[in-house]
């Protein structure tokens, strides 16, 4: 009888370690498909190439400001990681929304820069350097503004859920994700911008 | 004060303040390199190009050592170690290998 509880527990808890593996393995594919777009964009780029450089429309401080905000965003997540393992729900909200708008703050930049770069002409329909481009930022802003619904959405769990050991693993989901996006913005931040401005 | 032997991270690691107080400043401190080197022009072409590259990857590192907390201590995190160099492999092959491919293509179609 002792032993069946054991064997219960421990396959509880391997339940969980496997759906978190599951979702480690969503993110390593998410990289292939970032490897992808990165390899079309770098092929596309490759000197000598049709169509305007990015770098005679872009403004190289705003795009230190936008991974600034990535980074806080990150690491205030990191905080609200500390808050929940210490089972601080009202300091983890906090944090997260915090998170929640650096994020913000980092898409609303992003899309001012490219309505900015629409309207100086470096439009996606123009040539197979601005397409690229457009495609790979914009699948890394469509991953951050999915993020930033989840943020929203795991505040809300906070509150309702009372599960202590289920909100882990759902905050551990959430972190592997956002910092993932910043891991991925710290290569689309060297090879598209700064290796574009050289 | 509940005992934190327990608690489950899923292969993450332990939860410390200090890990991503210095992985943060590690990161800022990386990026302002990258991107002074860069705006001030200071080096060569070519030299600029290592120094951005290199601190992405040691950025790359710091990241994953100190957010994503990647270890080799428990069962679950070797598998997660053996999966992300998995994806790193094949994330290789996809870009160097279309590089080759179309540099290839370029030189025979000139």
């Amino acid at each position: 009888m002792h032993s069946e509880q054991i064997v219960g527990v421990e396959h509880h808890h391997d339940s969980d370690s496997t759906d978190v593996f599951g979702f480690w393995l969503y993110i390593m594919s998410d990289c292939i498909l970032f490897a992808c777009l990165f390899a079309t964009y770098i092929v596309l780029n490759l000197p000598g190439s049709p169509g305007p450089d990015l770098k005679n429309f872009i403004d190289l401080s705003d795009v230190l400001i936008e991974t600034f905000f990535l980074l806080f965003s990150n690491f205030t997540f990191g905080l609200a990681m500390l808050n929940v393992y210490q089972h601080r729900i009202r300091k983890t909200q906090a944090w997260l929304l915090i998170s929640f708008l650096l994020g913000m703050s980092f898409i609303i930049y992003e899309l001012k820069e490219f309505i900015h770069l629409a309207g100086e002409g470096f439009r996606w329909d123009y040539s197979a350097k601005a397409s690229s481009f457009f495609t790979l930022v914009g699948t890394h802003g469509l991953h951050v503004s999915c993020g930033l619904v989840w943020i929203i959405l795991m505040m809300i769990q906070l509150s309702l859920v009372k599960d202590e050991s289920i909100l882990k693993r759902r905050m551990t989901y959430l972190g592997l994700f956002w910092n993932f996006l910043d891991i991925v913005w710290i290569f689309v931040f060297t090879i598209v911008y700064l290796m574009g401005a050289l | 004060m509940r005992d934190d032997v327990n608690q489950p991270d899923y292969g993450t690691g332990k939860k410390k303040l200090s890990i991503y107080v210095i992985g943060f400043s590690l990161c800022i401190i990386l990026t302002l390199i990258a991107f002074g080197s860069v705006m001030e022009n200071l080096f060569s072409r070519s030299q600029t190009f290592i120094i951005i590259y290199a601190a992405a990857c040691i950025q790359f590192i710091v990241q994953v050592l100190c957010f994503l907390r990647l270890n080799t201590q428990t069962e679950q995190s070797k598998i997660n170690v053996m999966s992300i160099i998995f994806a790193g492999v094949i994330l290789i092959v996809i870009i160097i290998g279309s590089l080759w491919i179309m540099r290839n293509c370029n030189y025979n179609m000139m």
